[in-house]
């Protein structure tokens, strides 16, 4: 069954990329090219086909010490802030996430 | 007097060594090189200059010590602009990372600079590697070295044209569904993906984390094996998981014969639907070069190909969209200005912080993996990738690697293929290794028939036998270099050949 724009709206909803009317009614007609694309994956019978999420098998997670070593990764808060669009001394700054007056509580 | 056009990335690093130039010299021809060729190609979206001479600079200050240089000592190597390097933006073609400056290096970038490397820029690709023409970079496009008005295939398209147009000697791109071997094969140079976990992806910005794969381009099989080397020498890389230590010396056998081994042909590709004549008839020419050479050709069937591009494009918009989800415009990236409220800024920063194809593909994502479409596509994707991999595993007991074209078609005009979904079409063929992990490359064979244009051969072999695969490469470069094509390697886009880069 076809995507209608109001399921697209919903998925754009989701993924948190707000799209104008325009772009909307482009994206379901993409969305649903791109469906009928992977149709021939259902016509499968996989009954008791393992999946393969990862490619390479008989690989294992590679465990580390449980040693904290600021030395290889952990970036300093000066670097670490230097990408942010908005900060405020030691911290990332964002909007308020419950809304902007006591009312929205 | 030399010319960097002409020297492979051995005789540069031998060069270096030896005092026949400096490596500043080195850097500087490259400077000179893209300072005269990149208003055609636009391979690059930033070049180091800085970086480039003051590596250099330090090349040869050891080199003045009396140390030991490395195995790319002096050697102009470009970088994908979705691999980090300090002191570079690393932006993956995209409005959203525009003024991202690199916080780290990424190993593969690392272990290239340890060997002796100069890095000269970052290159263009499609936004965030999703696309096949680099068209979908945010910032502009870039030219196929061997006719401007054509694409350079994507989506490490920059890293290609560099290489092509003999901008640097090495370039480093990254392959999630043919982004290495395919714009190799449109821009006629060799392009290697190989196996899964062979190369680290640390620093390397993901976008399906169970494809991508990191490796090298260049005019020459040996220089690929000699760059294979710099990038596994260290083994697995702590840093990423998923990394495998497969440290061989990729040169070691490069120009054993091939007699005796088998390579497989595939009949059902070689009469797919899309695939152009000049294409086939290239094909036939490298199968009969390599069975001149003493190998044997037997024909082996994988009947699941069929479905792996619907397999891809239910798995790789899934972790895409996974992937992307850090962009929220609060650590780093485009942040949309005068927000209320936090969901206001993210949808808005990631609306107008990604282009087309990028929001197309998590759009599809998101969708792929809501309630009931999981079920009905990411869950039966995957166990179709069972299928596929069982019938490389089955066709690799009868050869020892399979040849097929790298893309269906050369390098197409600007503007003849714009429907996405007839884009994703024409992966059809580097496609299924990523699914599968295995490794491959795009070999050069000269320039087809019809659109005088670079056509290649792409091999693929098991999973961790890159170093076959380099042997079976340089053979067909053998037969290209006794007259199947143009001979003496993949040369500089005769365009842009002798445009500066003299030494």
């Amino acid at each position: 069954m076809a995507l209608s724009q109001d399921d697209v709206a919903q998925i754009a909803d989701y993924a948190r990329i707000a799209l104008t009317p325009s772009e909307l009614e482009q994206m379901t007609t993409y969305m649903n090219e791109a469906v009928d694309l992977l149709e021939p994956i259902t016509h499968y019978d996989l009954d008791g086909v393992e999946p393969t999420f990862h490619p390479i098998g008989d690989l294992s997670n590679v465990m580390g010490e449980d040693v904290v070593d600021d030395s290889v990764r952990a970036l300093p808060i000066d670097v670490a802030l230097h990408n942010a669009g908005s900060t405020h001394d030691r911290y990332f700054r964002v909007p308020s996430i419950l809304g902007d007056s006591e009312e929205d509580f | 007097m030399a010319s960097l056009d002409s020297l492979s990335a051995a005789q540069i690093a031998a060069g270096v060594a030896q005092g026949d130039f400096t490596a500043t010299e080195v850097a500087q021809a490259a400077l000179d090189a893209i300072d005269s060729r990149e208003k055609d190609v636009q391979a690059f979206l930033q070049v180091s200059a800085d970086l480039a001479l003051e590596a250099a600079k330090r090349t040869d200050a050891r080199r003045a010590a009396g140390e030991k240089l490395g195995p790319l000592a002096g050697v102009p190597v470009a970088f994908k602009d979705n691999m980090h390097l300090v002191g570079t933006r690393t932006t993956c073609a995209s409005k959203m990372l525009a003024n991202y400056d690199s916080v780290f290096t990424a190993t593969c970038v690392q272990r290239l600079l340890d060997a002796g490397a100069t890095p000269v820029g970052k290159t263009n690709m499609d936004e965030f590697a999703f696309g096949s023409t680099t068209e979908s970079s945010a910032f502009h496009r870039t030219n196929n070295p061997w006719d401007t008005g054509r694409v350079p295939g994507g989506s490490s398209g920059g890293s290609a044209a560099a290489v092509a147009a003999g901008e640097a000697t090495l370039a480093l791109g990254s392959d999630t569904g043919g982004s290495i071997r395919q714009p190799a094969s449109f821009c006629g140079v060799v392009g290697m993906k190989p196996t899964y976990g062979a190369v680290s992806r640390y620093g390397v910005v993901a976008f399906g984390s169970s494809l991508d794969q990191v490796g090298p381009f260049g005019r020459r099989v040996e220089d690929v094996a000699l760059a294979m080397n710099a990038l596994t020498a260290e083994g697995a890389d702590p840093l990423d998981s998923t990394s495998q230590n497969c440290a061989v010396d990729f040169l070691e056998h490069l120009d054993d014969p091939v007699e005796g081994l088998t390579v497989g042909v595939v009949p059902q590709l070689m009469e797919a639907k899309g695939l152009s004549q000049e294409v086939r008839d290239a094909l036939t020419a490298a199968v009969a070069s390599l069975a001149s050479q003493g190998a044997r050709v037997v024909e082996v069937e994988l009947p699941n190909i069929a479905s792996a591009i619907a397999a891809y494009y239910v798995i790789a918009p899934c972790e895409a969209f996974s992937n992307l989800a850090r962009f929220d415009g609060v650590r780093y990236g485009y942040q949309e200005p005068d927000c209320q409220t936090l969901a206001e800024q993210t949808s808005l920063s990631r609306a107008h912080g990604f282009g087309e194809e990028a929001k197309r593909r998590q759009m599809l994502g998101a969708y792929l993996l809501s309630s009931g479409v999981y079920e009905k596509y990411y869950y039966p994707a995957q166990q179709v990738r069972t299928l596929i991999t069982q019938d490389y595993a089955r066709a690799y007991q009868k050869c020892d690697v399979i040849l097929l074209p790298s893309a269906p078609t050369t390098a197409w005009r600007f503007g003849d293929v714009s429907d996405p979904t007839q884009m994703y079409a024409s992966d059809m063929f580097t496609i299924s290794n990523n699914i599968c992990g295995n490794g491959g490359i795009s070999v050069p064979l000269g320039l087809a028939t019809q659109s005088h244009m670079p056509v290649s051969a792409q091999l693929q072999g098991p999973a961790f036998s890159d170093r076959r695969l380099l042997r079976f490469a340089r053979a067909i470069e053998r037969g290209v270099d006794q007259g199947l094509g143009l001979g003496g390697g993949a040369p500089v886009a005769p365009d842009f050949a002798g445009r500066g880069g003299d030494l």
